[in-house]
């Protein structure tokens, strides 16, 4: 998938796919009994709303003229009944719609989180965060109303245009049909505006978009700029985009505001003819008064539903656009999962084997090719070479991050591949290049790699990590908020807590992928000392450029072009005076 | 109220289109009551006094009004819309404006979601307010008290009939907007609650595969997300209590128009033509009642964006050029310290550097090494004036920067910071980004001397290449080297490299360095460059070292001059050297 910027517009697609809708059926299906009673409800009740006209008529031209009073009560009468079980329905209706719209995005969102939490890195890596973040928030968000209330409002609204040309009928076909002739016009009026109107807020969207995205990499990025006084050109860039937001929004509403004129007019028109057959009617006696108040009110009432009609094949519209993509995350290959009859990893002793282990993180790329090695429980490997050689590709494998192309990885003589992937990367703790720290204390990042440690358990950890003595040193010590990726702190303080995080987890085997590159060689050299009585026992995994990182290691490994070049101890790989010997020497030389 | 006092000034710029859109309201609003006047004339006059000439003209009044006030209510809201988007299009640049002069201390406290909402969920309530509630109270103000006025000089008795209905909407619907102000509050924070889990997990979708707690963080979002949804339903719980009352009070109106109306008609009280009449006119009592109640909440909405977006803007700019400072020519490049101590906080004893001093000259190249948390970042800052000292004194070619007009100062120092942050944008402008002018042999250059430029050509689009904002998709040394570049491409006086080649390998990183050294002697202008990091084969080479411990220099000199003093580097490289064959 291409990346997008801020300088792009999203595209939305206007597919109408109606398998979506299908598979939205599993999430109403549950709520399906509700929502018939509901509808019961609703259609009663707006048939009983649309009877106040007819009941005036009635008032006007048989009660007054014949001063029937009673006649008078009793419809004033049931009308109150009507208005208090509408009561009762609107409250029910509320609730009901309610509990499934709100009942229906809970379920969708959840699915998809469950879902997300299941992809590959990959997935994360070929867009914009924000881009997903709108997926699982925002876009189900805007089906709620969709899948509640506009559904409902679509049947009732077809079904009270039905009511109202019935009643309509019923009570003078000639002027009925005068009320229709202008039908057409209001129909095609209210969908040609509602078309443009949809078209317009579209690409104010887009722009809207545009525009929220340049202001977050401004904010984050604002002490780049600041150090580059890029202010005035940045100043500039935002114009021009908060510009385009200006421009569209206006031209939407331009747009927008074309409804109502129109419906007014064209009804000012349709009711003026009406006054002139009535008269004339009248004048002959085969019409009343009352009947042409009720026919004027109903002709009021007739563009809501059509109103409401276009409204709703809009959302639709742009829910499926919404729809499109939510699914198409839901669809996205979990490329990475537990075999059937996956058993459970035993406990890792720590020997770890690559049997001829090809890989490529796309087809026909790759990036390994032939890496063979073995290493004995308690090994220290250290992976060196180039930036881009494949390194952490190599470790990434160690966790079955991927699917191999060919060739096998071993932990303890069993096949990774067959093993559940959760007893596998429990065993493993993993420091990452990019140390992130989740909001919250520094107690609980530690803590995130195994939740039911105390507290002390954590102390201990950041002790052995050196990172005790700068926490207390810290406002409120381990009780220190940190804001999101650890701003508050030093790139290398963030990685020492990351490394403590990765330790507490007690972890088999444990692998450091330049974890260490911002801390201090003194620093780290404590932290090795601290180290290597934890790490007596188990294997470790080490990715640096430091020398003094990987000297002590029990195997070096330069990784070059996709294969392993070198081998060997520090001495034997000196002794080689190969690619090592060289990028050793490089450190000293100049 | 100050935040007020502030704010205005925005809308009255914009004064006399606001007041010429309140004038053709009003006309129209005064218009709209001529329609159902007119229904009830053919009743009175057409129908029952049989006047049929009258009819046309009663007809052609009708239309011709509903023409006139369509066309110019249409004028009127795209003239408010149009304005409100220049008042708050000018909002937000200043706002925007006011983030660039804002000073780093101010960044390292306030969250990105926090300052991200300020400038999208706040103005948008003031959007809404400059373009819709503004005029929606005079308007419903108008409507109501018109229509109670014509209704009143039809009928007395039944206008107060069917005023019966209004307190009990005013009072539904003031309790209604009570209890909503809470409800709507706890459903915006549950919302930025469940965005920030759902960010989080995204951001740190690699650490929560590698310790395995997909479980635990769809734990976390479950919750979350049910929060969410009770916030909605309890919304949903307050409009299900006094939403049908409201609108039952509506529902009644023709119901008491035709009881009373009727029996009075019946009476003798009432012409019919004046019930008809008065059956136009009764939307223009419930409207303005609901509409207005919800300007309260409205109003109420903007008030706190408001003050959110005020607070934001009357924060002080501790670090800004002073008054008198004008632009100037780039900076030559002598730094100098004198006694400069710094503390982030205001608690005493907590500084971070303690009476610093020293002096590099245009062209020299200085390393600075020490422990994590020992203030080599800080030191740095404090050359681009990111943060003033507490005392003592920073002068770049013997002038103090706090004497400096800003962004002349900042133009001749490029700053390539630990924390690498790339834009969501090409590689090219990125590395462009000092210099968006630049022609593109300086982008390849710069490329070129970062050692960028072989893997940014290797990748199928090269320099068109996207890359992410934090730099996702490539590996933590290609991040560190473009950004590099980038600073290499702002072409400075003063070069500052903050441990900007942790994750490059050593043979790459000397081999920045000595193209670094030959692009400077070629351009014969002299550069001065201070490195920070942890490798001693970066510094080793500089002209001097400054050791930092705890905030304070220990040791300075150049490479041999400190070996020779046997304390802290002496020592740090024999460890960094241990195993290296002697004589190397």
């Amino acid at each position: 998938m291409a990346r997008n910027t801020f300088r792009t517009d999203e595209e939305v697609q206007n597919v109408f796919k109606l398998g979506h809708l299908k598979r939205l059926d599993k999430y109403l299906k549950p709520y399906a009994g509700k929502f018939s009673v509901t509808l019961g409800f609703t259609v009663l009740s707006s048939a009983l709303g649309l009877l106040a006209p007819y009941l005036t008529m009635i008032v006007m031209d048989q009660s007054i003229p014949n001063r029937d009073i009673g006649q008078v009560i009793r419809l004033s009468a049931f009308m109150l009944f009507t208005v208090l079980i509408n009561i009762y329905f609107m409250r029910y209706r509320m609730d009901a719609m309610a509990k499934v719209g709100q009942g229906i995005i809970r379920d969708l969102r959840l699915d998809l989180f469950t879902h997300l939490q299941r992809l590959p890195f990959a997935f994360f890596d070929s867009r914009p965060h924000g881009k997903i973040l709108v997926r699982v928030v925002n876009y189900i968000n805007s089906l709620s109303d969709m899948l509640s209330n506009g559904l409902m409002n679509l049947i009732t609204d077809l079904l009270s245009l039905g009511i109202i040309i019935a009643i309509m009928l019923t009570i003078d076909v000639r002027l009925s049909l005068v009320a229709l002739a202008g039908m057409p016009l209001l129909f095609a009026a209210v969908f040609i505006i509602r078309i443009l109107n949809r078209k317009a807020w579209q690409i104010f969207s887009a722009k809207q978009s545009n525009m929220n995205a340049y202001i977050h990499e401004s904010i984050a990025g604002v002490k780049i700029t600041q150090s580059f006084s890029r202010e005035a050109k940045n100043k500039e860039i935002f114009a021009d985009v908060a510009g385009d937001v200006q421009k569209s929004w206006n031209h939407g509403t331009r747009v927008m505001f074309l409804m109502w004129p129109s419906i007014e007019n064209i009804s000012s028109f349709v009711i003026t003819f009406l006054y002139i057959v009535a008269v004339a009617m009248i004048a002959e006696a085969t019409l009343t008064v009352g009947v042409l108040v009720a026919f004027v009110a109903y002709i009021w009432r007739f563009w809501m539903p059509i109103n409401n009609m276009a409204n709703f094949y809009n959302t639709l519209i742009t829910n499926m656009a919404y729809l499109e993509l939510i699914f198409e995350t839901i669809d996205e290959p979990v490329l990475v999962k537990d075999r059937i009859g996956a058993t459970q990893m035993p406990k890792i002793r720590g020997k770890v084997t690559f049997q001829d282990v090809a890989f490529g993180y796309e087809d026909g790329q790759r990036v390994l090719d032939g890496v063979s090695f073995t290493c004995a429980p308690g090994d220290t490997i250290a992976l060196v070479g180039p930036t881009g050689a494949g390194k952490t590709t190599v470790v990434n494998l160690i966790s079955r991050f991927y699917e191999l192309n060919a060739g096998k990885v071993l932990v303890d003589d069993v096949d990774i591949s067959g093993v559940q992937l959760a007893s596998l990367r429990s065993q493993m703790g993993i420091m990452l290049q990019d140390s992130f720290l989740f909001s919250g204390t520094i107690m609980d990042n530690i803590r995130y790699s195994r939740l039911d440690a105390t507290d002390d358990e954590v102390i201990a950890a950041a002790k052995s990590v050196c990172a005790h003595d700068f926490i207390m040193e810290t406002e409120e010590g381990y009780m220190t908020e940190v804001n999101e990726r650890g701003s508050r702190l030093s790139v290398g303080q963030r990685q020492l807590i990351s490394f403590a995080r990765a330790l507490l987890a007690d972890p088999r085997i444990l692998i450091l992928d330049e974890a260490t590159s911002n801390i201090d060689t003194r620093t780290e050299k404590a932290l090795q000392e601290g180290l290597s009585r934890l790490l007596k026992n188990r294997t470790s995994f080490v990715i640096a450029h430091r020398l003094s990182t990987i000297k002590d290691a029990t195997k070096i490994m330069v990784v070059d072009n996709g294969t392993i070049a070198e081998e060997g101890d520090h001495d034997a790989l000196m002794a080689l005076k190969g690619d090592y010997y060289n990028l050793v020497m490089s450190q000293w030389q100049g | 109220m100050s935040a007020v006092r502030w704010g205005l000034p925005y809308m009255l710029r914009y004064k006399w289109r606001l007041i010429f859109g309140q004038m053709i309201n009003f006309i129209n609003i005064l218009l709209s009551l001529v329609n159902p006047l007119m229904a009830g004339l053919i009743v009175a006059n057409v129908i029952e006094g049989g006047q049929r000439e009258l009819l046309m003209r009663y007809l052609a009044i009708m239309i011709s009004i509903t023409l006139y006030r369509s066309i110019t209510r249409y004028i009127f809201l795209v003239l408010y819309e149009t304005t409100s988007q220049k008042i708050i299009f000018n909002l937000r640049q200043d706002i925007y404006h006011k983030l660039h002069i804002q000073n780093f201390r101010w960044f390292d406290k306030n969250r990105v979601g926090d300052t991200m909402s300020r400038m999208t969920g706040d103005v948008e309530a003031l959007r809404h307010f400059t373009a819709f509630t503004i005029y929606a109270i005079p308007e419903n103000i108008l409507i109501y008290v018109a229509a109670v006025v014509v209704m009143a000089l039809i009928n007395v008795p039944l206008t107060l009939a069917l005023l019966i209905t209004t307190p009990i909407v005013v009072y539904s619907a003031i309790k209604q907007a009570k209890e909503l102000h809470p409800a709507f509050r706890e459903v915006r924070e549950q919302f930025s609650n469940l965005n920030s889990v759902c960010s989080e997990n995204i951001g740190g979708n690699r650490v929560v595969k590698a310790f395995t707690k997909e479980a635990y963080e769809t734990d976390k979002f479950t919750v979350a997300n049910q929060k969410f949804y009770d916030a909605n339903m309890n919304t949903a719980r307050v409009r299900i209590k006094y939403f049908p009352i409201m609108e039952s009070c509506a529902a009644l109106l023709p119901l008491i128009l035709l009881l009373v109306g009727g029996l009075m008609v019946i009476y003798g009280r009432l012409e019919l033509w004046q019930m008809v009449t008065v059956s136009g006119y009764l939307w223009m009592l419930n409207n303005p009642t609901r509409m207005l109640i919800w300007s309260v909440a409205d109003i109420q909405n903007a008030a706190t964006s408001l003050d959110k977006v005020y607070e934001m803007m009357r924060q002080e700019i501790e670090i800004a050029s002073p008054e008198e400072a004008l632009p100037g020519e780039k900076v030559r490049g002598d730094i100098e310290f004198k006694n400069v101590s710094f503390r982030y906080s205001f608690e005493p004893n907590s500084e971070v550097l303690k009476d610093i001093s020293f002096t590099a000259k245009q062209g020299q190249t200085v390393g600075i090494v020490g422990a994590t948390g020992s203030g080599k970042t800080t030191l740095m800052a404090l050359i681009s004036r990111f943060y003033d000292a507490n005392s003592g004194e920073v002068l770049v070619d013997g002038k103090n920067v706090k004497e400096y007009h800003l962004p002349s100062l900042r133009k001749g120092i490029a700053y390539a910071m630990q924390d690498v942050f790339l834009y969501s944008d090409t590689v090219e402008g990125n590395i462009a980004f000092a210099a968006p002018d630049a022609p593109m042999e300086v982008i390849y250059d710069a490329a070129e001397i970062a050692d960028a430029h072989e893997f940014v050509s290797a990748m199928p689009e090269g320099y068109e290449t996207i890359v992410g904002e934090r730099g996702v998709g490539l590996s933590g040394g290609q991040k560190q080297r473009i950004s590099l570049a980038r600073a290499i491409a702002a072409e400075p006086s003063v070069l500052i490299l903050d441990d900007v080649t942790s994750a490059v390998d050593m043979e790459t990183e000397h081999r920045i360095q000595e193209a670094l050294a030959e692009k400077v002697l070629k351009s014969g202008t002299a550069r001065t460059t201070f490195i920070v990091a942890h490798r001693l084969s970066s510094v080793k080479d500089a002209d001097f070292i400054l050791v930092l411990e705890n905030g304070t220099i220990t040791e300075r000199g150049n490479h041999d001059e400190l070996l020779a003093k046997n304390g802290y580097y002496a020592k740090l490289f024999e460890e960094q050297r241990g195993g290296m064959p002697h004589g190397a």
